[in-house]
């Protein structure tokens, strides 16, 4: 059987977009946030990681995202595997449920997302409570509700470009 | 635990092994991290990876302050022109009285054969940015290593104490904010002379004293200077104001809140002083 169209597509495309939109990411964490904006940042790395292992599972795995989140660790300055065992756990909900969330809209999508980055968060504090002393407070679950709206902007872009679903692939 | 959509006979580790996998090395990396302090080392090649796109990115932020600096209003300017005059006026006089004092105080130290406390000349430092991290308050500076730094510098701004150097990397360094949990100042309060050990509080931007004892003579309003003890923090330089007293009953300690004096969360600019090597690792 000869490979799809869409397949051979996404071979040639595929690397180009996805480490644009990692860099993107990895820029948009670099800015000086400050003061509330900081609290409430999206996780950018992790939402570009999570989308690409939603759309491009092959090209987006746990190594990658294993990398990514040591990057993260160090961005933020805290111990080594704390975002890193957090972002590869997301990784595997998001393989375990791809097929139903596929099947989604982006509004239903985004709202499907929330328990996946809040599971994100709590293995971050889980983590890092562990490893160095109780947390600051609870505005660590913030992000996950901030991460809910970028996803929905993002998750809009493959269904103007396949169609009111998502396409499976 | 199979996946839905799972091939039933694919090559390689199923999702789950591979999961186990990556977490195993996670928790083995944080073990190193934590208790060896093994990675210093991936830290400091990240930093010198990451350290253009830092600098990149903070040049659109400048270039908005400039042109909101340009923008700004004449009146605006003239205003500020005449405040900082009027401080001008008044810090020339305060540095008259305090070059008197200060003669005084060099003749009465050779009197007694005390030691010259060292002059301060300082690192001036940029804010890169600020790690999302909820387990302790740190910034990042844009001076490192190839400007002579090292762990355990004191950080300050114009008003006072903001930190201590805790990881420095060749182009750039992490300060542990006054404010964060664990990070100890020994500090004397200004009015008694009295000398306490200042904490950052869990949960708040503030400080707290640890073992000030109910009776003890302290007040809203008094001010917390650096008492030196330690040999980290030179002697004199202030940390924090006395905001609120409360003295329960079922302690035998006053609980005192106080404010960091330096704007901890609002500056861009900080100085680093390079006190004498004889300050120990924080």
């Amino acid at each position: 059987m000869m490979p799809s169209r869409e397949v051979r597509q996404e071979s040639n495309v595929g690397w180009v977009r996805i480490a644009l939109t990692l860099i993107v990411a990895i820029l948009l964490k670099q800015i000086p946030w400050q003061g509330w904006w900081l609290i409430m940042r999206p996780d950018f790395v992790l939402i570009g990681v999570l989308f690409w292992a939603l759309h491009r599972p092959s090209r987006m795995g746990m190594t990658v995202a294993f990398l990514l989140g040591l990057l993260s660790d160090f961005q933020d300055g805290v111990v080594f595997g704390q975002h890193a065992s957090a972002y590869v756990l997301g990784v595997y909900a998001v393989q375990y449920f791809r097929l139903r969330f596929l099947q989604f809209d982006a509004l239903q999508q985004s709202a499907q997302m929330l328990p996946i980055l809040i599971l994100v968060q709590f293995v971050v504090l889980v983590a890092g409570w562990l490893s160095t002393r109780p947390p600051l407070g609870i505005n660590i679950l913030l992000p996950a509700l901030s991460g809910v709206v970028v996803w929905y902007l993002l998750a809009l872009i493959p269904q103007a470009l396949h169609g009111k679903k998502a396409t499976r692939q | 635990m199979p996946m839905p959509g799972q091939l039933m006979f694919a090559r390689g580790l199923s999702p789950t092994s591979r999961l186990i996998f990556w977490l195993v090395i996670s928790f083995s990396l944080a073990f190193m991290d934590v208790r060896l302090g093994a990675l210093d080392m991936l830290r400091a090649g990240i930093s010198g990876a990451l350290q253009p796109v830092q600098r990149v990115v903070l040049i659109p932020f400048d270039v908005a302050g400039e042109v909101s600096g340009f923008l700004m209003r004449h009146r605006e300017m003239q205003l500020e022109r005449d405040r900082l005059l009027d401080e001008r006026t008044r810090l020339n006089q305060a540095l008259f009285a305090s070059r008197d004092l200060q003669r005084a105080n060099t003749e009465l130290s050779s009197l007694l054969g005390l030691a010259r406390s060292y002059t301060h000349a300082t690192v001036a430092a940029n804010i890169l940015y600020q790690g999302q991290d909820w387990f302790s308050r740190r910034i990042t500076i844009d001076r490192g290593t190839s400007s002579g730094l090292r762990a355990g510098l004191p950080v300050v701004d114009a008003q006072g104490l903001v930190g201590q150097l805790t990881r420095v990397f060749p182009g750039s360094s992490e300060v542990t904010l006054i404010n964060n949990t664990d990070q100890l100042t020994p500090v004397f309060i200004q009015r008694t002379g009295q000398r306490v050990l200042a904490s950052g509080s869990n949960g708040t931007d503030q400080l707290e004293l640890k073992f000030m004892p109910t009776h003890g003579d302290i007040k809203p309003g008094d001010i917390l200077l650096t008492s030196g003890l330690d040999k980290v923090y030179p002697p004199g330089l202030p940390v924090a104001t006395v905001i609120r007293v409360t003295r329960p009953d079922s302690s035998p300690y006053a609980r005192v809140e106080c404010v960091p004096v330096a704007g901890v969360n609002r500056d861009r600019i900080l100085l680093v002083i390079p006190v004498p090597a004889t300050s120990p690792k924080p």
